[in-house]
């Protein structure tokens, strides 16, 4: 790097000396251009399609790229394949600073252009890569083809083709301003512009509206009428095991509490009966009958509920719905609890997005997989799990403020989608 | 006064031609011991050149043929694009990796950082100094060859684990404490097969061991001893690849899980260093087997005169990089065939196959020569 | 005792040194933006502590701004290999809340693409096991084929990789008359090639070395960690959806649920090797009784959910995809919609599965666990 960036300061004033340093622009030039090793590097999608790329029958190695470094250091080029979160931000960074120069950024797909189809309602993702480092080629798709990424690769060897050590290759710095501070100002401007095209455009809207009085209508898409087809019936469903209304006659013998969430006077053992049989049966349990019935079902003989399918919340108004999704491998039933649990609402209304609202025992010593699966229950809606060996943040980082899925949750990076 | 000399032929031409040379020159400058220092010089400086033209100007045409090779395994076309089939894609390469910027990480031990791709090198260029590439053509013809291709070898182990070592990374340190356990474990059993052939040709003169095996293609080291010569010869092979570092056994770089081991902290110019030894490392392990096992230099005789006289009119040197190529091509074909072992398993292999094998070997090849073979 | 980083909980008395590791989020081998914090004890693995979110991306609270539609285009990006399977288990919860049926064609059409999907992430898996044992022409071999794969998609949904295909009540369009040929065409391809690749792989000693007897998941952990698909029924539980719940017209067909025994990585191997089989077998009954005439979806109607809660399981490559769908009220948007994926249980069992054994095993293992890491993050 160091001594041919001196060349053209030493040669160009000696008569003759700019042929020179035009020949070693030639020369390095065309090895740099001709000889860009990528990083591997991937993160979702796009990383399949750059993978597809290398394979086969799309062959990048045709330009002399097929030389994937693991390491950053041995690498020309960084493709940056695939979905930027705020937690891979920091990554990102270094790894583009571990790359020596001439380094250069190809940046494949929707996502790390702009964010892509994560734009709105999201407190996750990072709004285009050149927020974090400086970018050479975009290369548009969701994701991008193959040969769309050799487009982006054969413009990549054009930029480099212009270089000269006249104007030596501006390393740049990756952008030092905290991420927060950055979304926040970039939501508060957006949010202003919004108004002003609100604003601008109410006018423009009214008229319209007047003008077409069946605005609703007009503009549907224009479809090719079909016949009515005649609805072949599905499948009969065949369900295994016990029938909704044993399973649930079976539990209110143990726990005569247990009901079902319905909204209709009939008893509730016919509305068990009338549900669906593809549909599985979700019983309505109290928060003091949760772990008892959890290890009833677990290792009576009736039930053996020995799988854990997934542990879940919905947010209410006032009170948190846990849903805890139970099989059985054996014999081939399901069964689904569902707990409410009152919001706290003794917490000043101040703290409440930051505090945890509700509180529960834990079923992660009776079923390993649920010690992850509550932990993103915790992560995301802020429900605390007593006895949880290891309740941390799972998807989020430590330091991150709120609980996303529930519903008054607000984040400064979250753009709210136009309606 | 004692004058440093390198047998070679080159060497006799050299101090042959020089106090001829100086002849010329005013008397006063004419002397014994100056015309031999010049001819050593001259000698030196011709061998150094003659070394690095064949080493330095193999890795490119190595990595072009790998990748090459490497592609139409997998169903691909390889490098393309640049001159007829990407044929100086490499030299685009070379000339990029010297202009990269080169920089060394925090905490690194910036001395040894620096010499490790240096000390690479050396064990390659030395070997290369031992082998006859034609009748008249060794930079050192030296009594104790094998001995010395021994000795030498271990200083690649050296060069990996410092590289390693003073990359302050957990993954280097890794690979290099993976590659020094492999590599001194293998070299017991490339010592081993070395001595084998020693045995059987009666030196460790590396021209004679050549001159050996003179005579029809039956009289090559790998076929000259029923079978014990052919299964000397792959078990050459295995652990050569395993000295090398060259996958199946790279564990020591083992991408998938190392990132690179030892090497993954080095970039621009000391990274191509570490890449030109592997590819220098191919040469000199693929001439060493043409030279103990293939019969060098010379032509595949097959015993009937009128071929064997058109055989014999092609020079030794296109023979001896023919066996070479060939050789090379097996290497290559084998590390994009298999897939690579565990640590402890290739430790397994060695341990307890490779060298109870390699003893039996030698007994077996000891008993064959008493017998009168 | 030192104190420990967050994570990590075993307590050993020994008196070696041991270290900490760092792999990922970028590393060749984590399959994706997954960090795997190893606690070594020199080459051998004490504890594995995986680090998620490095790709979460909050789908699950975008999904509550958008309309059920929009979130079918969503779940292509979760499991990017089988785009086209997630597509049918958001629809299949969907359809369970109109209550629309589906015509027999437009049924025809889901299971043959299924099935195709399958075999699609499953020549991943054959490529990026070989590839993660150090045998890099492995993962060009798994590719190749997948490529026609990709070509059929492309020719029947418009895309390559993120398919946006069925609808409540069928799918999008009609595939084209070369569907069917092509299909066949290409099973007849697959046959012989899938014969190569198993020569290739499956009797290879140091294969067989490095898989069999390593990262042992037993039948009871397989079951308590809740792992699923190909994983669970490696450990030796037949346990399939579309055996046990069939969904779509999986019970019409005659194939079998390949099931092993030891569940250890060869077996884990060996069983999507035979999955492939198994679903060229569903392939071929599909071309022949495919239904050339008829209609290929209901009649359209608005996607609109009543108020309640629906529920879908099928069976994806990885295992048991299941969406969750709570509509609050009558309408076009859901009040939350909850994806369970397969891998994120399997990452789970990591830890008890890599204990004890080398960090090579640990690629080994991470390889036949088969994770895409969106889906987990989602």
């Amino acid at each position: 790097m160091g001594i041919i960036n001196f060349a053209p300061k030493i040669l160009d004033p000696i008569p003759g000396g700019k042929y020179v340093v035009n020949a070693i622009d030639y020369v390095v030039n065309w090895a740099r251009a001709n000889s860009i090793w990528p990083l591997t590097y991937g993160t979702s999608c796009c990383a399949i399609e750059m993978m597809s790329s290398s394979m086969a029958r799309y062959d990048i190695a045709r330009f002399g790229s097929e030389v994937f470094r693991s390491s950053p250091r041995q690498a020309d080029l960084f493709i940056l394949a695939g979905t930027i979160t705020h937690r891979m931000a920091p990554a990102i960074q270094m790894l583009w600073e571990q790359i020596p120069g001439p380094k250069y950024v190809i940046a494949m797909g929707a996502c790390t252009i702009s964010g892509g189809p994560f734009i709105y309602d999201n407190y996750s993702v990072v709004r285009g890569a050149q927020n974090l480092i400086p970018v050479d080629v975009y290369v548009p798709g969701c994701p991008p083809r193959p040969e769309a990424l050799f487009h982006g690769l054969l413009t990549l060897r054009e930029k480099i083709l212009k270089e000269t050590c006249r104007h030596p290759w501006h390393v740049g710095r990756p952008k030092d301003v905290s991420t927060m501070d950055r979304y926040r100002e970039a939501a508060k401007t957006w949010a202003a512009l919004e108004e002003m095209k609100d604003e601008e455009m109410a006018e423009a809207r009214a008229k319209f509206k007047e003008e077409h009085p069946d605005y609703k209508s007009a503009f549907k898409p224009i479809r090719v009428k079909k016949e009515d087809f005649p609805e072949v019936p599905r499948v009969p469903f065949k369900r295994l095991g016990l029938t909704q209304s044993e399973l649930f006659a079976k539990l209110r013998e143990k726990f005569p509490e247990v009901t079902v969430h319905t909204h209709s006077e009939d008893p509730i053992e016919d509305v068990v009966a009338a549900t669906p049989a593809d549909r599985p049966l979700e019983v309505m349990v109290r928060p003091e009958d949760y772990l008892p019935i959890v290890e009833y079902v677990k290792n009576s003989p009736d039930f053996k509920m020995d799988y854990l399918i997934d542990v879940t919340a919905i947010d209410y108004d006032d009170h948190f719905d846990l849903v805890t999704m139970l099989r059985s491998i054996d014999i081939g039933h399901k069964l689904f609890l569902c707990v409410q649990l009152k919001k706290d609402f003794s917490i000043p209304e101040e703290k409440r997005p930051t505090s945890l609202l509700a509180s529960i025992g834990t079923i992660s010593n009776l079923y390993p997989a649920a010690e992850f699966k509550e932990r993103e229950v915790y992560d995301m809606f802020g429900i605390n799990f007593e006895g949880h060996p290891d309740q941390r943040r799972i998807f989020l980082d430590r330091d991150f403020v709120g609980y996303p899925l529930r519903k008054d949750f607000t984040h400064p990076q979250m753009i709210r989608r136009p309606v | 006064m004692f004058v440093p000399s390198v047998t070679n032929p080159i060497g006799d031409f050299v101090r042959d031609m020089i106090p001829r040379l100086a002849e010329f020159l005013p008397a006063s400058f004419q002397s014994e011991t100056l015309n031999s220092v010049t001819a050593f010089l001259v000698n030196a400086i011709i061998c150094v050149v003659a070394v690095c033209a064949v080493n330095i100007g193999s890795a490119p045409i190595l990595i072009f043929m790998e990748r090459k090779v490497c592609a139409h395994i997998q169903c691909r076309l390889g490098p393309m694009r640049l001159g007829w089939h990407g044929t100086i894609q490499t030299i685009a390469d070379v000339i990029k990796m010297l202009f990269k910027e080169v920089y060394a990480p925090s905490g690194a031990d910036k001395l040894m950082f620096y010499l490790a791709p240096l000390i690479v090198l050396i064990a390659p260029f030395i070997v290369c100094a031992l082998i006859p590439f034609g009748r008249n053509l060794v930079v050192a013809d030296v009594s104790m060859g094998i001995p010395l291709i021994i000795a030498v070898n271990g200083f690649g182990v050296l060069g990996i684990l410092l590289g390693g070592w003073s990359s302050n990374n957990k993954y280097s340190l890794l690979g290099a404490l993976r590659s020094g356990a492999q590599m001194i474990s293998y070299e017991i059993s490339f010592a081993m097969i070395l001595l084998f052939v020693v045995m059987i040709s009666g030196s460790t003169n590396l021209m004679s061991i050549t001159l050996g095996q003179e005579g029809t293609i039956l009289d090559w080291w790998i076929f000259k001893i029923p079978v014990l010569g052919f299964i000397a010869f792959i078990l050459f092979f295995i652990s050569s690849t395993a000295e090398m570092n060259r996958a199946p056994f790279d564990i020591a770089e083992a991408e998938q899980e190392l990132t690179g081991g030892y090497h993954t902290e080095y970039n621009g110019t000391p990274f191509a260093m570490f890449y030109l030894a592997e590819y220098i490392a191919l040469v000199t392990n693929s001439a060493l087997a043409t030279t103990c096992f293939l019969g060098g230099f010379l032509p595949p005789c097959i015993g009937i005169a009128a071929i064997d006289n058109y055989l014999y009119m092609v020079p030794g040197v296109v023979w001896f990089f023919a066996k070479v190529y060939f050789m090379i091509w097996c290497y290559m074909m084998v590390r994009w065939t298999f897939v690579r072992p565990r640590v402890d398993q290739l430790m397994d292999f060695e341990w307890k196959f490779l060298l109870p094998v390699n003893l039996v070997l030698l007994v077996a090849g000891a008993a064959y020569i008493a017998i009168g073979g | 005792m030192p104190t420990l980083p967050p994570g990590f909980r075993i307590q050993r008395e020994t008196n070696t040194e041991e270290f900490f590791i760092n792999m990922g989020p970028q590393h060749p081998s984590t399959h994706g933006a997954l960090r795997l914090a190893l606690r070594m004890d020199g080459e051998t693995i004490v504890e594995v502590v995986p680090h998620f979110g490095y790709i979460h991306r909050g789908m699950e609270k975008q999904a509550e701004s958008m309309s059920y539609l929009q979130y079918i285009a969503l779940s292509d990006r979760q499991d990017y290999l089988t785009a086209i399977q997630n597509n049918l288990g958001v629809v299949i919860a969907l359809e369970k809340g109109m209550n629309v049926g589906v015509p027999e064609k437009g049924e025809y059409i889901r299971v043959m693409l299924q099935e195709l999907g399958r075999i699609a992430s499953h020549l991943v898996f054959f490529g990026c096991f070989g590839g993660d044992l150090g045998g890099q022409t492995c993962l060009l071999f798994g590719f190749k084929e997948r490529e026609m794969i990709h070509d059929i998609l492309e020719e029947v949904t418009g895309s390559r990789l993120t398919t946006n295909f069925f609808r409540p009540g069928g799918s999008r369009y009609d595939v084209p008359d070369t569907f069917i040929p092509r299909v066949k065409a290409f099973l007849d391809h697959l046959e012989d090639s899938m014969r190569d690749y198993e020569r290739f792989l499956s009797k290879n000693i140091i294969v067989l070395e490095r898989s069999i007897g390593i990262g042992v998941l037993t039948k009871e952990d397989a079951i308590a960690y809740g792992c699923s698909g190909p994983v669970l029924r490696a450990s030796g539980v037949a346990f399939d959806v579309r055996r046990v719940n069939p969904y779509s017209i999986y019970d019409q067909f005659d194939f079998d649920i390949p099931v092993f025994h030891n569940g250890d990585c060869y077996d884990r191997y060996k069983i999507r090797i035979a999955e492939i089989h198994e679903s060229m077998k569903i392939l071929r009954q599909c071309v022949e009784k495919f239904p050339k005439e008829g209609p290929w979806r209901s009649k359209e109607k608005p996607v609109r959910l009543p108020e309640g809660r629906y529920y879908s399981e099928i069976e994806t490559a990885k295992g048991l995809y299941a969406t969750y769908v709570v509509a609050a009220t009558t309408g076009e948007k859901p009040y939350r919609i909850h994806t369970r994926g397969p891998s994120f249980p399997h990452i789970a069992a990591l830890n008890k599965m890599a204990q004890g054994h080398k960090i090579s095993d640990l690629v080994t293992i991470m390889a036949t666990l088969d994770p895409v890491i969106p889906e987990i993050d989602r």
